[in-house]
């Protein structure tokens, strides 16, 4: 209880201290502060150092950079991008973008010195997720990603759920070719399992079958889906209208539709094993302790 | 053949494709395109050998490559030259045609350029690089990648002991063989992580995470890495400044407009120069290092006396 005090709290001396400057971000309005903060969330999970940045220091070095990052480099970059890029404005600007919002999680991340089991939980994971994409490479869009992705959030938090899910788009690609594509999967990957971790901690999802499907489907169809599509849209051409849009949409549902029915059949029969299997670990070894 | 590009320090084999892709994915001048599109596939050609190369641009890359430039002038409809109208009365232009050109060779050359990475950029290169900045995350990158064969090996030794008891995949109808698949994968899944945890206990036992411990790598930033990265950052330099001064400037919508070719001048010449020669730079270095060893070759007076010498350089 006092964990969740405590960051509630610093969610609100945060938001308070720097809503004004949220204006300045434009195109992509969520990722940088919010993930920053609500990471603590998950920072505050693995209980050691977690009253140390609230309580003590008034702005950390991450919210720092999380400032410049906001104020400085971001309209930057969207100034860089119009002045300079002519046509592939949309498209550098918002790669810059996607790349900047993993920097407040690896900070995060590497700033409180993760422990050696920490490390591997989320490393096994994602081996999971790669063996698993691996194992069913020849149908393609049928991949189990997102439900290990997912399973990943609920059990180990948000931010275990973004490392794990950036982790498999990463690795994967070494398996399957890099490209442009590979920062789009990472952020898409990460941000279910973020979501995830977020919203069950907050109540609002439950590790029950029904509620995990519902959830897998929505965020792949919507969240993987949605980034996706744009992001393809965004490379492929530089005119970008509704009809486009659309057409991209449309053209990618099917595909979308394949990959959602993929991730409900893997929680479907997984998830329930799978997390038990999970649970046990934590509790066998005091993994987590709450 | 060998690639000698990639024996250099990971450093420049990152930087070199960093600016190259960085260069084709935002640049969409025509003779930048083209220079790029040759050089990706000269390099391609000499990773991979004219077979392979030559079977991947034309089985993957160009139907990619027709369907994209298809695809604009469908949706986009702008450009002044106006060509023909479709049924539904939109028009379709020259520019919007020219556009998607420019848009597939851009998409096609970047994949080839991906391709030639993923030879030249290997996992514990991308690892040495990032070790230090994100120690952590490398940590699991790299047990990530070990994880998986590992994970393979394992299978296969749970199958065999489900095969003794009568329960592999091979076993009973087909119902029963999917259930013990499944069986089989959930031991897996208890054993991976069971297993895991053992692991951190091994690595905490042995220090992880202290002070003062240092990692080993292989590699070395010699005279010839800090020669390299010199000429590359000159290229660079000169090419910016060509593109500062609006040589590379293009515009496709609504008229087309390029800068530089007709009539070339004397900057823009050298600018598209000074980007070819950067391209080309893993070419010409494999080159160079190819006519060495014929070089050598020649020194070695016959074969079959100074066998023991040729074994002793091909070993090098």
């Amino acid at each position: 209880m006092l964990q969740d005090e405590s960051l509630d709290d610093f969610l609100d001396a945060f938001l308070g201290e720097k809503g004004h400057q949220k204006p300045e971000k434009k195109r992509w309005p969520t990722p940088a502060i919010p993930i920053n903060t609500d990471n603590l969330a998950a920072v505050a999970m693995v209980h050691k150092d977690m009253k140390e940045p609230i309580a003590k220091k008034k702005l950390s070095k991450r919210t720092w950079v999380a400032i410049v990052m906001i104020l400085v480099i971001i309209p930057l970059t969207i100034w860089f991008g119009i002045r300079f890029m002519g046509d592939r404005k949309y498209y550098f600007i918002s790669m810059g973008i996607i790349v900047y919002t993993f920097v407040p999680f690896l900070m995060v991340f590497e700033g409180r010195k993760p422990q050696a089991r920490e490390l591997i939980i989320i490393a096994i994971l994602a081996a999971i997720g790669v063996a698993g994409r691996a194992a069913f490479f020849m149908l393609p869009q049928f991949k189990p990603v997102v439900a290990v992705v997912i399973i990943a959030g609920v059990c180990f938090g948000a931010e275990s759920g973004f490392l794990v899910g950036a982790m498999v788009g990463f690795v994967s690609n070494f398996f399957f070719g890099q490209g442009p594509w590979t920062p789009w999967q990472m952020f898409s990957f990460g941000i279910i399992g973020f979501l995830a971790g977020i919203l069950f901690r907050k109540g609002l999802l439950k590790s029950s079958k029904p509620q995990l499907c519902v959830y897998g489907f929505l965020a792949t169809f919507f969240i993987y889906g949605g980034i996706m599509n744009m992001s393809s849209l965004l490379m492929w051409s530089s005119i970008i209208t509704w009809k486009s849009v659309l057409a991209v949409y449309i053209t990618g549902a099917p595909f979308d539709l394949i990959h959602a029915s993929a991730t409900v059949f893997f929680l479907f029969v997984a998830s329930k094993p799978m997390i038990e299997k999970l649970e046990r670990i934590k509790k066998k070894y005091g993994l987590i302790e709450r | 053949m060998e690639d000698s590009f990639s024996t250099y320090h990971p450093i420049i084999n990152f930087f070199y494709f960093s600016v190259i892709l960085i260069i084709s994915m935002f640049f969409n001048h025509p003779m930048i395109l083209g220079i790029s599109l040759i050089s990706a596939i000269l390099y391609a050609v000499v990773l991979q050998g004219w077979k392979k190369a030559l079977k991947f641009n034309l089985l993957f890359m160009l139907p990619m490559l027709i369907i994209v430039a298809l695809i604009n002038p469908l949706f986009n409809h702008s450009g002044v030259t106006i060509l023909f109208y479709l049924d539904n009365g939109n028009p379709i232009t020259l520019e919007s045609i020219i556009y998607g050109l420019v848009m597939s060779v851009m998409l096609i050359q970047v994949i080839i350029w991906f391709s030639c990475y993923n030879i030249i950029m290997t996992s514990d290169k991308f690892i040495y690089l990032f070790g230090r900045i994100i120690p952590a995350l490398s940590l699991i990158f790299s047990m990530v990648l070990r994880f998986v064969p590992k994970f393979k090996a394992q299978l296969k030794v749970i199958s065999n002991g489900q095969k003794c008891i009568g329960r592999d995949i091979t076993n009973g109808n087909i119902l029963m063989r999917a259930r013990h698949g499944v069986t089989i994968l959930s031991i897996m899944v208890t054993w991976a992580l069971e297993n895991a945890i053992e692991t951190a206990d091994s690595m905490k036992a042995r220090g992880y995470g202290l002070k003062g411990r240092t990692a080993f790598s292989l590699y070395r930033f010699d005279n010839r890495d800090k020669g390299m990265f010199g000429v590359m950052l000159i290229l660079l330099v000169i090419f910016i400044i060509g593109v500062s001064m609006g040589n590379t400037f293009v515009q496709y919508n609504p008229i087309i407009i390029i800068n530089g070719i007709v009539p070339m001048s004397l900057s823009s010449f050298f600018t598209y120069f000074i980007f070819l020669v950067f391209c080309l730079i893993p070419v010409a270095v494999d080159g160079f290092s190819a006519m060495k060893w014929q070089k050598m070759k020649e020194v070695i007076p016959e074969k079959t006396k100074c066998a023991e010498i040729r074994v002793g350089i091909e070993a090098q």
